[in-house]
């Protein structure tokens, strides 16, 4: 019998599931704000037709993955499979995505704590960080949403402050 | 004070200075187990005859006779991988990169190359792609101002592809640093004054930047003594050479403080006006230094306030009201451009509307603001600026710095 011991890092199941659960929502309602919200569209528009980019907390916890199909974005679900990820945003604990998806740490600040590693062509991962801010403001009150963002946007128009906030969750809901 | 939950900070490069420190060189290589360095420059460094200098404290003790000097102003992948073929077929065992930004990260490149036998260098870009340490580096800073011999990053372009690939690495720091005064000397009052406001923006910006932390701190507030002290007397002076070693010193900390915080909005837009307009990077850190502070203030007032002591001495802070030091190291900087620019003879431009060419033609036509504004988005920088910055907030300071105006405060989104 061996005299050293293996000792496992703890699962934290609880932390998991919200992480998983979080990003499976997020990621459903990032392909329904690029049909709702023109900035976001125009930030699509503006990257490669096959981009892809996953948000995902290492070393094996869950993940989602976003990509351009035929020019229109789609949640991919939690693997890449053989596409090319041209941008891997990874969280590096669980812990740590626990502190950021629930709203303790805003995405600049866990980038200067490096709780969050950006890997990919800068202009690509700075586009993908517009667009997960604008998702945030969408899917948060605006009370929560500001903890997330570094400025929460001001002269939004009602029809996109309401509207579009009930076309993202409708669609996000619905899959659509 | 903001003290942050939790920080990194690395510097692991020794660092040797004086008016002789060339000479201890075969000593830093001996004690590394190297012999046969391949010095690395360009021909700007080699035609001001430092190369001279650095190869006679050099001889008698290590070979010094394997110069390439043909380093382009951008890094180039074509000339790394020629380098790193010159250092296999002569046996060298470590590397002397003597110059500027370009020239550190070729050197960096190189060294690569030849401690990971790599065929293709983009397989090790990206941030954590290497994992053991490289051969011996030193780096021999020609210029006050880049940071770059204490930067653990390097930027080598692919210009047939039109790639620009970016290394992060804590093995990328050199292993040694020489700071000699004698490396400074010959570079003229416009460069001297341009290459010390880069560093001064380092340390500015590292003070108020998102990611700053209290060892940064340390290092970006006597950076900013040493600079604001001794940048003016070497534009004035340049055989001042003791005023030169401080300033080589004052970049040097400055580059061990923005390496470790990150820089923000200043970088950003110089960036891109850089890439758009072809304008010197110590120039447009100059002119933006104090729109960057001017946009930041009411989310950093308090560390931008703590920034008139080690710039105006304890008089001057005691006597100035806590709700105006901020605003007073702001005027401190542009008066200190003002300086430069009068001492240089008007060539140190103070805002953009003054950035000429040799052909005394305007550099940033007012009509390519936009351009610019929308190229700083594709910029890292931004995420380390404590305010966030979209494309109109890029456009309103612009516009301030190519007149010359401060900037309205009252026009900034805060956030």
């Amino acid at each position: 019998m061996s005299i050293v011991k293996d000792i496992q890092s703890g699962r934290k199941p609880l932390k998991r599931a919200y992480v998983g659960i979080f990003l499976w929502f997020t990621g459903r309602a990032i392909q329904a704000t690029a049909r709702v919200d023109q900035e976001v569209k125009k930030e699509f528009d503006n990257l490669p037709d096959d981009f892809t980019f996953s948000l995902g907390c290492l070393p094996d916890g869950p993940c989602m993955v976003i990509g351009k199909e035929k020019g229109k974005v789609k949640y991919l679900g939690s693997n890449p499979g053989k596409r090319h990820v041209h941008v891997r945003l990874a969280i590096k604990s669980v812990d740590a995505a626990f502190l950021i998806l629930s709203f303790q740490e805003g995405t600049a600040v866990a980038t200067t704590r490096n709780r969050l590693i950006t890997d990919g062509e800068v202009p690509y991962a700075l586009a993908v960080i517009r667009i997960l801010d604008i998702v945030e403001v969408y899917l948060l009150p605006k009370i929560i949403a500001s903890l997330a963002v570094k400025r929460y946007p001001k002269g939004w128009s009602i029809g996109r402050k309401l509207g579009g906030r009930i076309g993202v969750y409708t669609r996000t809901l619905l899959g659509i | 004070m903001l003290l942050p939950d939790y920080y990194e900070f690395c510097c692991r490069v020794k660092i040797v200075a004086g008016h002789d420190a060339l000479e201890k060189i075969p000593d830093l290589l001996i004690e590394r187990g190297a012999k046969k360095p391949l010095i690395i420059t360009d021909k700007g460094v080699a035609g001001a005859g430092l190369i001279d200098i650095v190869t006679r404290a050099l001889r008698d003790r290590v070979f010094a006779d394997l110069i390439a000097d043909n380093v382009p102003p951008d890094s180039d992948l074509r000339v790394v991988n020629q380098l790193a073929g010159l250092y296999h077929d002569n046996a060298c065992d470590a590397i002397i990169a003597v110059g500027g930004g370009s020239v550190m990260d070729t050197a960096k490149g190189v060294n690569i190359v030849v401690s990971e036998n790599a065929t293709d260098l983009m397989a090790f870009s990206g941030v954590g792609a290497l994992k053991r340490p490289l051969k011996p580096l030193i780096a021999v800073p020609t210029t006050a101002g880049t940071g770059s011999e204490v930067t653990q990053v390097a930027v080598i372009k692919d210009h047939e592809k039109h790639l620009k690939m970016a290394f992060g690495s804590y093995f990328l720091l050199p292993d040694i640093s020489v700071l000699d005064s004698r490396m400074t000397m010959t570079m003229p009052p416009f460069i001297t004054a341009m290459t010390g406001m880069d560093a001064m923006s380092h340390a500015v910006e590292a003070y108020y930047c998102l990611q700053k932390n209290p060892l940064s701190d340390a290092h970006a507030l006597a950076a900013v003594n040493m600079i604001y002290q001794y940048l003016p007397i070497v534009a004035k002076n340049p055989a001042d050479q003791d005023a030169r070693l401080s300033m080589a010193v004052g970049a040097c900390l400055a580059g061990i403080a923005f390496s470790n915080s990150m820089v923000g909005l200043v970088h950003n837009l110089g960036h891109a006006t850089g890439s758009v307009c072809g304008v010197p990077h110590g120039m447009c850190m100059a002119i933006m230094l104090p729109y960057g502070l001017e946009y930041n203030m009411h989310k950093r007032e308090d560390a931008m306030a703590g920034l008139l002591l080690p710039m105006a001495g304890e008089a001057v802070y005691r006597d100035t009201p806590p709700a105006q030091r901020a605003a007073k190291v702001v005027s401190l900087i542009r008066q200190l451009n003002a300086d430069l620019n009068t001492i240089t003879g008007g060539r140190h431009a103070r805002f953009f509307q003054e950035v000429r060419d040799r052909d005394g033609k305007p550099m940033v036509p007012r009509e390519v603001l936009p351009e610019i504004a929308r190229a700083a988005l594709s910029d890292g920088a931004s995420i380390y600026n404590p305010e966030d910055t979209d494309y109109d907030d890029n456009l309103m300071v612009l516009e301030a710095a190519w007149e010359g105006k401060p900037l309205d405060r009252n026009k900034v989104k805060k956030g």
